[in-house]
């Protein structure tokens, strides 16, 4: 099953099993094209609700700007709402370098993080490390 | 030709002789033609124009040869005379019988004339319609539009024009132009109520049709200086997008035939479509006024040195035409008359661009500004403002430095926290670029906030410097398509050691936008935070508050 969308964000849908869909992401997720994972996404969970896992293969992902990361974060908050854990596999250095910057790796990979609603969940323990001088 | 023929003939045909007396009609000549019967004299039985028309052409001599070569007279056919009968238009086509009888057929063209005539109207309506809309629609500058309104409409529909604004709390505002003048702008202290038709007119719905108004009734301010008496007056709403666009008021001198109902349809039409133009023009001058207001709020401040410590900023939106983005940078000074106390700076960078990010930037800058007394902790102004900007519809998030700075025995002090943003570059004075090592965690979008605050020091001529992705990302370059890149970034860097942050942001922000050169880049923006290189004071010893120049 594939959907061609216009613009330069492929998305392939494929089930591996029952519980698991897996989204393969081709071409830039920007200001323009975010919008359509997002959409993919939720269309896939209602269509398929025994869904436990949504696995997004990154390996053909070019460039992820801020609302790029916006929706992974938008995507991230709907399949916790739906209690499905995401994966994000084969995430290209890129990808890998935004989440680190902007400390969002933690929370997109987190197994614990799938469950529960964004708002809802408990609080996790600041880290607060003492004040250092740069070298 | 056979009487017979001629009584049954589908037009009124009338036969008359050479000494000017009637020798036959058909009935529907008769019926034409009441005081027409056979003997009887043309110049009674018919109209002038056509009883001269018969003794002209009984005085050529009758038979006369039509051509070379024919022997026998013949009979012949003249030219058609037109005049009225009653009140319609006949042309009257003679044919010459060999006896010198003129038959007379008389065709009715009223019709024809009248249709021609409408024809040729509708034809200078339609292209002025079309100049009009080419001359309303090329402009949104409201007042030129409103000008043009009245300057058309003088010219074409009336002897003078008013168009009337829709009212903005008391009194009205309203351009008149008369035929040949120049547009006026006027206003006036009194409502619409004194004019008849007009505060219908003006409300716009339910849609009112053009109205009569007894000139005599009308206020004084209706009629243009110098107009003289008026004759007739219109007024006609000029219907926008859904609202009032204003009213129309036609005026014609006293000399002047007054307005057929033709020619009020034809000023509904111009209304129609100078109210679209008008509405457009208001419609855009409305929005850019908003713009205006939202982009004074939301521009980047000037920054000037604040208590010994020197900043400078520099911003640059993705679109050239759009001065305000995703980007932003604010400087909080320290209060002037207190020793010791940090100066807060914020640079970040919200997702999304346009309006949208930048109300979002705004959202930002108030509660960071409102958080200021909490900025000596860091983490606590994040987690407040992670938790303000927080919301269940979307992830939009910011990601920004905070840096407080405060001037200590003549060097700086840093406190320096990312939330998800690059993190700061401090260029020390042997030209040694370093990476600040804070990190955290964007705000906006997650439950927490957490993130690293690090502590830094600049000597006298060392900068740190805080910017945006854009530069970094901003692609360009001998191929046209490299990012400039963290280590561009570090080398232009190392050559602004000792340089003051003015320069150092200058530097930057020239390099990257020569980088792109005229290409696609997103925001950039950078600012500067320099300990100023100066000399101790010898005559204050060194000590206390104005020991350094400024």
């Amino acid at each position: 099953m594939t959907t061609m969308p216009p613009a330069g964000l492929l998305l392939t849908v494929s089930l591996t099993d029952a519980h698991t869909v897996c989204v393969g992401i081709e071409g830039d997720l920007d200001y323009d094209s975010s919008q359509q994972l997002l959409d993919e996404t939720r269309e896939q969970l209602s269509r398929h609700p025994g869904t436990r896992q949504l696995r997004l293969d990154c390996s053909r992902l070019g460039t992820c700007d801020s609302m790029g990361l916006a929706t992974l974060l938008a995507v991230h908050r709907a399949t916790g709402a739906a209690g499905v854990r995401l994966h994000l596999d084969g995430r290209p250095a890129s990808l890998e370098r935004v989440l680190r910057l902007t400390g969002t790796l933690d929370h997109l990979t987190d197994p614990q993080a799938g469950a529960g609603s964004v708002l809802t969940e408990e609080p996790r323990p600041l880290v607060r490390p003492d004040r250092q001088d740069t070298p | 030709m056979k009487r017979s023929a001629l009584r049954l003939a589908p037009y009124p045909v009338l036969v008359a002789d050479t000494h000017g007396v009637v020798r036959f009609l058909n009935d529907t000549a008769s019926a034409l033609l009441p005081h027409a019967r056979p003997g009887a004299d043309v110049t009674r039985a018919v109209p002038g124009w056509l009883a001269s028309a018969h003794q002209n052409l009984s005085a050529v001599p009758v038979g006369s040869p039509t051509g070379p070569g024919s022997a026998e007279p013949e009979p012949s056919v003249s030219p058609a005379v037109r005049g009225e009968i009653g009140e319609r238009s006949f042309e009257a086509h003679p044919t010459c019988e060999v006896t010198g009888e003129v038959v007379w057929w008389l065709v009715d063209d009223t019709d024809h004339l009248l249709a021609r005539e409408a024809l040729r109207m509708e034809r200078e309506r339609t292209a002025f319609l079309g100049d009009a809309s080419n001359a309303l629609l090329s402009s949104l500058n409201l007042a030129r539009c409103t000008a043009m309104t009245a300057r058309l409409a003088a010219g074409h529909l009336a002897d003078a024009a008013l168009v009337i604004e829709p009212p903005v709390g008391r009194g009205l505002v309203m351009v008149s132009c008369t035929r040949d003048g120049e547009p006026v702008r006027r206003q006036v202290g009194v409502g619409p109520d004194l004019v008849p038709g007009l505060p219908e007119a003006l409300q716009g719905f339910p849609p009112v049709p053009a109205r009569w108004i007894d000139p005599a009734a009308a206020p004084a301010w209706i009629v243009p200086e110098g107009f003289g008496t008026v004759g007739s007056i219109v007024v006609t709403p000029l219907p926008g997008h859904g609202v009032s666009a204003g009213a129309l008021v036609l005026l014609r001198g006293a000399g002047q035939a007054p307005f057929t109902e033709n020619e009020e349809v034809f000023a509904r039409l111009f209304a129609a479509r100078a109210g679209a133009a008008l509405s457009a023009a208001r419609l855009y001058e409305e929005q850019s006024s908003i713009t205006e207001t939202l982009m004074r709020e939301l521009l980047p401040p000037v920054l000037h040195d604040v208590s010994g410590v020197e900043f400078a900023g520099a911003y640059r939106p993705a679109a050239d035409s759009e001065r305000v983005g995703g980007d932003f940078y604010d400087v909080h000074p320290a209060p002037a008359d207190s020793e010791g106390q940090e100066s807060l700076v914020i640079l970040g960078d919200v997702c999304g661009k346009g309006l949208e990010a930048a109300v979002l930037t705004g959202k930002i800058r108030n509660t960071l500004h409102a958080l200021l007394p909490m900025a000596d902790d860091h983490q606590r102004v994040l987690s407040l403002l992670n938790g303000a900007l927080l919301n269940s519809h979307h992830t939009r998030f910011a990601t920004l430095v905070l840096a407080s700075a405060v001037r200590h025995a003549g060097s700086v002090r840093l406190r320096l926290t990312s939330a998800g943003h690059p993190a700061p570059l401090i260029v020390r004075g042997d030209g040694q670029v370093e990476e600040v090592g804070t990190h955290g965690t964007l705000v906006g979008a997650l439950p927490e906030a957490p993130a690293v605050t690090v502590e830094a020091t600049l000597a006298p001529g060392e900068s740190c410097v805080l910017f945006s992705d854009g530069i970094t990302e901003a692609r360009g370059g001998p191929l046209g398509d490299d990012q400039y890149g963290d280590d561009r970034l570090r080398s232009a860097l190392s050559e602004c050691a000792g340089m003051p942050a003015a320069a150092v942001v200058e530097h930057i922000q020239m390099l990257a936008s020569q980088w792109v050169r005229g290409g696609r880049h997103d925001d950039m923006a950078v600012v500067a935070i320099t300990a100023p290189r100066n000399n101790h004071l010898s005559a204050v010893g060194g000590r206390g508050p104005g020991r350094f120049t400024a």
